[in-house]
């Protein structure tokens, strides 16, 4: 009996000691950037497991296309040759459309629009954590990717870039709890934040009030205010719009436009300003 | 297996917990995806409580925060408390049935999970409470395994 207190007590102290120490790292993590140089050096360390983690996907990948039929890349070849044609046919209206915007800008005085360049990235590994929406992408400080860079799909924007190493980096998606972004609606120029909410298939539309001109099936787009987002990039739509009795503004959930939970190549935004700023450094 | 190759399994369980861990998933399931990492260490504590204690398993948990990224200590707490849990019982708990087996894990894995639950909702942060039930299910059917695995690994006793 002696024997099965002794262990328990033993136990307990070891359960203690182990629960001070971990309430002491958090604390360090939440108050200080302490830890940050020693929590980067061991994500690159536990890189190689990520690498593995993908090995069945990329063998599902690679059956996929090795064992697709020749018809069926044939027809997917030919509706491909199609979809460049519409939107190269699209691009010609819309490279006239910028030039007549770039004019007015001119007359009205107005700053000409920056120039956005992209850089296609391919995922490389996903949270794991249901709750911390965040992504791997195989671009780094050796591409010039840096901390607080757009990051799109092929529908709208998915994030920004938090962590950058050498070969690779972590984006923030939109969905996560953590992230938030200015957005306006298409139809009216009407401005709100649209915020992250740990589901990848749903954000919230902050501090629209009762009375705001707003309809389900709205398209939102990044309004460019703060300075991180650039203007125009699709949000998502405006799914439901539900007005709480006694609540000073309309409960409103918003579908993202891009495939957060799916895409795999995605686009790194570099904009003139960002060149710029590199260049000055 | 022998005895000496234990620490050897053990690693290599872990491996495979954590292949499992960060294959990726479609978001619509990734939410109910059972905690394979904290399963495997809760596996080894009930089969092999002196080689594999509380401190091996916060070692854990510190290793699960930096693939998961969460802030280190989080899953600490979390992993060190389910060993501690099963340490205490580990002494008659390896004589119970599977089925025993299983609804002990899931009881211990629902308290903490609705531990870790309410830490999140102290920082106002989504807890993902309303995935518990459906979550814990999945554990309860990837126990079972996962149990199996560890105890093929145990030393025979001739």
């Amino acid at each position: 009996m002696k024997n099965v207190f002794n262990r328990s007590s033993t136990l307990l102290r070891k359960f203690l000691t182990v629960s001070l120490v971990a309430v002491l790292l958090m604390l360090v993590d939440n108050f200080t950037p302490w830890l940050k140089p020693a929590y980067s050096a061991a994500d690159n360390l536990v890189r190689p497991l990520y690498w593995i983690a993908n090995i069945p996907l990329r063998v599902q990948e690679w059956s996929a296309s090795s064992l697709t039929p020749r018809s069926e890349i044939e027809s997917d070849n030919l509706r491909l040759s199609k979809e460049s044609l519409i939107y190269h046919g699209q691009l010609q209206r819309m490279s006239d459309l910028a030039a007549e915007n770039m004019r007015l800008r001119r007359l009205l005085n107005a700053t000409e629009l920056v120039q956005d360049s992209v850089l296609v990235t391919e995922v490389i590994g996903v949270s794991a954590n249901p709750l911390s929406h965040t992504l791997t992408i195989d671009r780094g400080t050796a591409d010039g990717v840096f901390v607080g860079q757009p990051l799109l799909d092929a529908e709208g924007l998915m994030g920004q870039i938090i962590e950058v190493h050498k070969r690779h980096s972590t984006a923030l998606l939109i969905t996560d709890s953590n992230h938030a972004l200015p957005v306006q609606v298409l139809r009216n120029g009407l401005r709100s934040i649209a915020e992250g909410r740990a589901d990848y298939n749903r954000l919230n539309l902050k501090f629209v009030s009762p009375t705001a001109d707003i309809r389900e099936g709205d398209k939102l787009v990044s309004s460019g205010l703060g300075g991180l987002y650039p203007a125009g990039y699709p949000v998502g739509t405006v799914l439901s719009i539900v007005s709480v009795p006694g609540d000073n503004f309309l409960k409103i959930d918003i579908d993202p436009s891009a495939e957060i939970d799916r895409s795999r190549h995605l686009l790194l935004l570099y904009n003139s300003r960002d060149n710029a700023a590199d260049a000055v450094e | 297996m022998e005895s000496d190759n234990r620490g050897i399994a053990v690693c290599l369980t872990l491996i495979l917990a954590v292949v499992l861990s960060l294959m990726p998933l479609s978001g619509d399931w990734i939410v109910w995806k059972p905690n394979f990492l904290l399963l495997t260490v809760m596996a080894w504590v009930m089969r092999w409580p002196d080689g594999v204690g509380i401190f091996f398993a916060a070692s854990v948990g510190l290793l699960a925060d930096i693939l998961l990224r969460m802030s280190p200590g989080h899953s600490v707490i979390v992993f060190a408390l389910c060993a501690f849990a099963l340490a205490l019982v580990s002494r008659w708990a390896k004589y119970l049935s599977m089925l025993q087996r299983t609804l002990l894990v899931a009881l211990i894995i629902s308290l903490v999970a609705m531990f870790e639950a309410s830490l999140f909702i102290f920082y106002g942060r989504p807890s993902g409470i309303e995935y518990l039930p459906m979550k814990i299910l999945l554990s309860m059917l990837a126990w079972p395994f996962i149990d199996r695995l560890v105890a093929r690994m145990q030393p025979r006793r001739d």
